[in-house]
C-alpha cells in the first residue's frame, strides 16, 4: 500500500464530487490511496500564470510546502502531491518548476511563509492522478482488478488544453496523447478517435460569453459522434462542464437529440472495478449517463 | 489574551511608568494597565472603540508600532498591556461591507458564498489576515474551507471570530473575512446543525403534565425536608431502577 498526499482544489468538493469520490474509491482498490491534505488553499488558478508577480504564487508554494509535512504523516509516501483537476495539475507544475530553477523568485515567497512556520524547501514533485496510474500503478494492475469491461462503450477521449499545455505541465504528449486511451482500453471500452481531442472547450467564457462555449462544445460533440462515439471521457471539471451543459442546451433548443454522456476517466474505473453507481454522483450530470450504462447492461 | 507582556520590573515603592504615545502625544502611564485603561488614565474618553471590556465584543481593535521596530502589531485595547514605546492607533470601526440576505433563502455551500461576497475568490493565500488575528484564528484556512464549501469545517474554524476587523483592513483580496465567517456560522447553524429533537421531547413533557406531580411534592416540602433531600441526592435516573 502507497499512500498519496492529495490535493483537491476546489472544484472537487463543489461541481465535481463523482470525480473526487470514484478517484478516491478506486485508488483505495489499487493500493495507491489518495489521502486529502488537512488543510489547503486554493491553487491560484489562472492568476498564477503571471511570471512577474510573486504575490500570486505564494498560494501554489504554500500547497507544496504543507503536502511535503503532509507526506511526513502517511504511509510509504513518495515526495509527491497528486491532483484530480487539470487547472490545479497546471497551475502547481508550472510554479514548481519555476521556484525550483530559480532561486529568487522562491526566496521572497519563502521569507513570507516564514511566519507561518512553513517553508518550501524544493522537495515536491507535482502529479496528475493520470500520471500515478500510468507510472505507479501501471495499467496491468488495473486490469487485473476489472471487475466489469466496459463492454459496448465507445468513447472519445477528450483532453482539453490543460493536461498537455503548458511544456513544463503537460502529461503526455501534446500531440498524441495516449493515457486516458490506454486506461480506458485496460477497462474494456472502445476507443473512439477525433481530431478535435484537445479543441478549445471555451474554457472560462461560459462565465461571460456562453454563445463561444456552445460553438466550441457543437464541433467537439459532432465530431466525435461523427467517429461513432457514445460517451465522452474527460479528466477537467471545466470541460466537463462546458460538455455537458452546452449538449443539453442545444438538446433544448432543438438543435440536437442525441446526446454523449461525459464521463470523468475515475467514474469510468468506478464502474468497472466494481464500486457502487452512488459514489459518481451521476445526479449532478446535466446528461443521464446511466440511461447509457443500462442499456448497455453496465449498471 | 494578551499578546504583549509588560517588560519593566516595580522598583520599592515607585509604581512603575511606560512612555506610550496616542495619537502621537507622548504619555507617561503606569505599566500595569491595559491598553484601554491607559488611554483613560491619560485623560481620554472612549467614544467609540470601547465596549465589553472583557475581550468579547471586538470593539477595540488597535494598531501600533513599537519605538525600533518596523513592524505593525495589533490588539485587541482591553486585553493587552501597555509597553515603552507604543504607538497607538485605536480603530473606532471598520468600513468593510457588509451584505444583506434572507438566510431562510439559502443553501449551505460555496455558491452562496460567492453569490454575496465574490471577492472571496480573489485570496491569494498570503495569510496576512492570519498574522494580525487577535484571536490568534486561522484566518486564511477559514476562508478557503468557505471557498470550498466545506462550511463545517469554516464554521468550527471561525467560532471564537469576535469581529474586530483586523484581518479585513490587512487584507490585499480587499475580503471581509469575518462577515463571511458570519455568513458561514448562520448557514451552518441553520442548514447544517443537528436539530435539537430531546429539547422538542422535553418540551411536550412539560406541558404533558409529567413533572407536575414531583413539584407539587417539592412544594409543600418543609425546608429541612428539602436540605435533607438535597444531601442525599444522586443523579441515578429515579425511572431506570
Amino acid at each position: 500500500m502507497v499512500q498519496y498526499s492529495y490535493f483537491p482544489g476546489c472544484n472537487l468538493k463543489t461541481n465535481a464530487k463523482g470525480f473526487e469520490k470514484s478517484a478516491l474509491a478506486v485508488s483505495k482498490q489499487l493500493d495507491a490511496e489518495l489521502v486529502e491534505m488537512p488543510n489547503w488553499n486554493c491553487c491560484g488558478t489562472v492568476h498564477t500564470l503571471v511570471s512577474d508577480n510573486l504575490m500570486k504564487r505564494i498560494a501554489p508554494t504554500r500547497i507544496l510546502s504543507r503536502s511535503s509535512k503532509h507526506v511526513e504523516m502517511l504511509e510509504n509516501s513518495p515526495k509527491e502531491v497528486v491532483t484530480l483537476c487539470s487547472m490545479c495539475n497546471s497551475t502547481l507544475k508550472v510554479v514548481n518548476k519555476d521556484i525550483k530553477n530559480d532561486e529568487s523568485k522562491l526566496e521572497p515567497i519563502n521569507f513570507q511563509l516564514e511566519f507561518d512556520e512553513e517553508e518550501y524547501k524544493k522537495d515536491m514533485e507535482v502529479k496528475h492522478f493520470l500520471e500515478i496510474l500510468r507510472d505507479s500503478v501501471g495499467y496491468e494492475k488495473i486490469e487485473k482488478n476489472v471487475k466489469k469491461p466496459l463492454k459496448g462503450l465507445k468513447v472519445f477521449c477528450y483532453y482539453g488544453c490543460m493536461l498537455l499545455h503548458p511544456d513544463e505541465a503537460k502529461i503526455d504528449d501534446e500531440e498524441m496523447p495516449a493515457v486516458l486511451e490506454d486506461l480506458s482500453e485496460s477497462l474494456g471500452a472502445e476507443i473512439i478517435f477525433s481530431p478535435l481531442f484537445k479543441y478549445c472547450c471555451g474554457s472560462y467564457h461560459i462565465v461571460d460569453q456562453e454563445d463561444i462555449v456552445n460553438t466550441q462544445v457543437q464541433k467537439i460533440i459532432q465530431s466525435a459522434k461523427q467517429s461513432g462515439a457514445n460517451a465522452v471521457v474527460v479528466a477537467c471539471p471545466l470541460c466537463a462542464y462546458n460538455l455537458d451543459a452546452q449538449q443539453k442546451l442545444m438538446e433544448k433548443q432543438g438543435q440536437d437529440k442525441e446526446l454523449l454522456p461525459i464521463f470523468y476517466f475515475t467514474q469510468l474505473m468506478a464502474i468497472a472495478m466494481g464500486e457502487p453507481i452512488n459514489i459518481n454522483h451521476f445526479e449532478e450530470h446535466h446528461i443521464n449517463p446511466k440511461k447509457l450504462l443500462k442499456k448497455l447492461k453496465l449498471i | 489574551m494578551s499578546k504583549a507582556k509588560a517588560n519593566s520590573k516595580p522598583k520599592d515603592n515607585v509604581s512603575p511608568t511606560v512612555r506610550i504615545y496616542i495619537m502621537g502625544e507622548a504619555k507617561d502611564v503606569p505599566a500595569s494597565l491595559t491598553i484601554m485603561k491607559a488611554i483613560e488614565y491619560a485623560g481620554y474618553k472612549l467614544t467609540r472603540g470601547a465596549g465589553c471590556r472583557a475581550g468579547f465584543c471586538g470593539a477595540c481593535a488597535t494598531i501600533y508600532r513599537k519605538e525600533g521596530d518596523y513592524r505593525i502589531y495589533t490588539a485587541l485595547a482591553c486585553q493587552t498591556m501597555v509597553e515603552d514605546g507604543m504607538y497607538l492607533t485605536q480603530l473606532p470601526f471598520v468600513p468593510a461591507e457588509k451584505v444583506k440576505y434572507n438566510i431562510k433563502d439559502l443553501s449551505p455551500s460555496a455558491e452562496t458564498i460567492l453569490r454575496y461576497y465574490p471577492e472571496v475568490a480573489r485570496c491569494l493565500s498570503c495569510n496576512a489576515c492570519s498574522k494580525v488575528c487577535p484571536q490568534d484564528l486561522s484566518v486564511m484556512d477559514y476562508v478557503q474551507y468557505a471557498l470550498q464549501g466545506q462550511i463545517e469545517k469554516a464554521t468550527e474554524a471561525s467560532f471564537d471570530c469576535v469581529s474586530c476587523g483586523l484581518c479585513a483592513i490587512r487584507c490585499p483580496a480587499e475580503i471581509p473575512q469575518y462577515h463571511v465567517a458570519e455568513l458561514v456560522r448562520r448557514l451552518y447553524g441553520k442548514y447544517i446543525q443537528k436539530y435539537p429533537e430531546t429539547l422538542d421531547k422535553r418540551v411536550k413533557e412539560i406541558e404533558d403534565g409529567v413533572f407536575e406531580e414531583g413539584f407539587k411534592e417539592f412544594m409543600s416540602m418543609s425546608h429541612d425536608e428539602i436540605v435533607e433531600k438535597y444531601k442525599a441526592r444522586d443523579f441515578i435516573d429515579q425511572k431506570k431502577k
